[in-house]
């Protein structure tokens, strides 16, 4: 095996590979995309500076990568459904929650939820900084953006997070507060 | 607590809870898979390199074989025409067909002058033997009747019916620009004692179906009858029975055929040929002074393009002895290039819808336009539009 591969595999495979996941929220979406990434990187493994981190810079290709899949997503068909039907950009519930997130405990199943209501880069954000711990710096160096941006997005999106676990709490109820409301 | 309100906080700490996602595969796999990816996207770029060149290459020969008009077949075909013993002149007029062929590839070309230059009607002297049928055609919009003349060998000295009714079988109206008419679904057939043309057609014929159908279908028949012999009457039979039913017209059992008379040849362009058709008009002039002053104008009713590119003195135009005399305008000149040669014949077939037989230019500019000795009287041709059917 390559070298690179090797090294880029052990050290960020994971990492990135999750990044891909809460983007696309499709395990095998995100199994093709982590190797379009890999292409990606070995064709411009070549110009990389070292001005950022290793782990930015992959961070920034998975980022592009994801983009790009959701622009092929909707085609011009979409498109111009998208134009005259603007429900559909508010009710997007036909996703099937993934295996690993319907074990968890259902406030998470509704963040989870909730994070479908975000843009890509909304998303993009809020992966980087709370589930893999990158600081504002690193995001912003990730997303190519300054940090004052980052920050504004980041407080937008748990504002918008929250008003969507607010009217889901509104539409179902949460079962286990109940459970604790009859203790 | 009330659940629904919760803290910028509390969300932080809600999305840090989130499950951590891994990818199970073997990386072996993943590499693999990889290199595969890399490989595909080679193998997608041969084909596409080849696919390009084989276009590249189908656009380089299309353009060449769309460049072979009507011309370059007319030409080819009528060196073949020749008898075998003139050999070399059949060579030598293939090599020059190939030469005007290729300058006549771009329009522009076809106003130079050339010493090969090439007649399309049929002319006395070209005959010999041979027999000449002539077959009217519709163009593509059905709107003209094209007649194409060919010369037919005839050693068994068969009848202009049997011939024309063995060609019509071989008729290659597609190749010419023209729509797909012949065979007709009918049968002719001579009656001696009478002195009639019989046509009879099978039960289930298409010709009465639309009233631009049938008259086409009659047009037609009169046309070719017309071109062909000197039969007056055209006797109709459906299945042996007497009499065709034409939707608009109702039964037809018979019509006279009065030849046509006084139209002037215009020429016609079928979709995007270079070369034109010489082809006379439905109406009939009462002078061939008319005819010849309509001649200068389009007539684009029809589609016909004006024929008459030399500058006729329309006060000096004169008939004697079934011979036609004009006259040049003072200064103009005769260019010696190939639609100068095909108004020139428009002129001569022309003459002979009036009853000419020879054509002089009083004050020829120049001696000749191509074959054509001005200086001398021309004999008007036998037919228009010679091509060669296989």
């Amino acid at each position: 095996m390559d070298s690179v591969f090797d090294e880029l595999y052990n050290n960020y495979h994971q990492d990135v590979f999750q990044f891909l996941f809460y983007m696309v929220r499709n395990r095998e979406q995100a199994e093709d995309l982590v190797q379009e990434v890999y292409i990606r990187v070995f064709k411009s493994y070549h110009r990389f500076e070292g001005k950022s981190s290793e782990k930015t810079w992959l961070f920034s290709i998975a980022r592009n990568v994801a983009i790009d899949y959701f622009r092929k997503q909707k085609g011009w068909k979409d498109k111009l459904l998208e134009r005259f039907d603007w429900s559909s950009s508010q009710v997007k519930d036909d996703d099937p929650i993934p295996e690993e997130i319907t074990v968890q405990k259902e406030e998470i199943q509704w963040v989870y939820k909730c994070l479908e209501y975000c843009t890509a880069d909304q998303r993009a954000v809020i992966i980087f900084r709370f589930l893999h711990d990158l600081s504002i710096s690193e995001t912003a160096e990730a997303l190519g953006w300054s940090e004052s941006k980052v920050k504004t997005t980041q407080h937008r999106t748990l504002k918008l997070i929250k008003k969507q676990m607010e009217s889901l709490y509104q539409k179902e109820g949460l079962t286990s507060e109940k459970v604790r409301v009859e203790r | 607590m009330k659940k629904s309100e919760w803290s910028d906080r509390e969300i932080e700490r809600l999305l840090r809870q989130m499950p951590i996602i891994q990818d199970h595969r073997n990386p072996r796999d993943i590499y693999d898979n990889l290199s595969l990816k890399k490989r595909k996207m080679f193998s997608w770029v041969l084909p596409s390199i080849a696919t390009a060149a084989a276009l590249f290459l189908f656009l380089i020969l299309g353009a060449k074989l769309m460049d072979r008009g009507p011309f370059s077949q007319l030409s080819l075909d009528r060196a073949s025409d020749k008898q075998p013993s003139e050999q070399n002149i059949v060579m030598k007029k293939k090599e020059d067909a190939l030469a005007i062929k290729e300058s006549l590839s771009k329009p522009e070309n076809l106003k130079q002058a050339s010493k090969d230059l090439l007649k399309s009607a049929v002319y006395e002297d070209e005959v010999a033997n041979g027999k000449v049928i002539t077959y009217w055609i519709p163009d593509d919009q059905a709107q003209n009747l094209i007649p194409i003349s060919t010369i037919v060998q005839d050693p068994e000295n068969k009848s202009w019916l049997d011939i024309f009714n063995e060609k019509m079988t071989e008729l290659n109206e597609n190749k010419w620009g023209l729509a797909d008419y012949y065979p007709l679904n009918a049968e002719f057939s001579y009656d001696k004692r009478n002195h009639t043309l019989d046509v009879n057609v099978p039960a289930d014929h298409q010709y009465g179906q639309g009233s631009a159908n049938e008259l086409m279908f009659m047009n037609i028949i009169k046309k070719d009858i017309s071109s062909n012999s000197n039969v007056k009457k055209v006797r109709l039979f459906t299945n042996g029975q007497p009499g065709i039913e034409f939707g608009n017209t109702g039964i037809k059992e018979e019509f006279n055929i009065e030849p046509e008379k006084n139209q002037a040849y215009f020429f016609y362009y079928p979709n995007d040929h270079k070369i034109p058709y010489l082809v006379p008009t439905t109406v009939s002039f009462k002078t061939i002074k008319e005819a010849i002053v309509a001649m200068k104008k389009d007539q684009p009713d029809l589609g016909l393009k004006k024929s008459m590119l030399l500058k006729l003195r329309e006060k000096d135009i004169s008939i004697r002895n079934k011979t036609l005399y004009v006259s040049m305008e003072k200064n103009s000149r005769i260019n010696n290039d190939q639609f100068t040669l095909f108004s020139f014949e428009a002129l001569l077939l022309t003459a002979k819808e009036f009853g000419i037989e020879k054509v002089v230019i009083k004050n020829p500019p120049s001696k000749q336009i191509g074959p054509f000795e001005l200086t001398k009287e021309n004999k008007v041709p036998i037919a228009p539009n010679l091509r060669k059917i296989k």
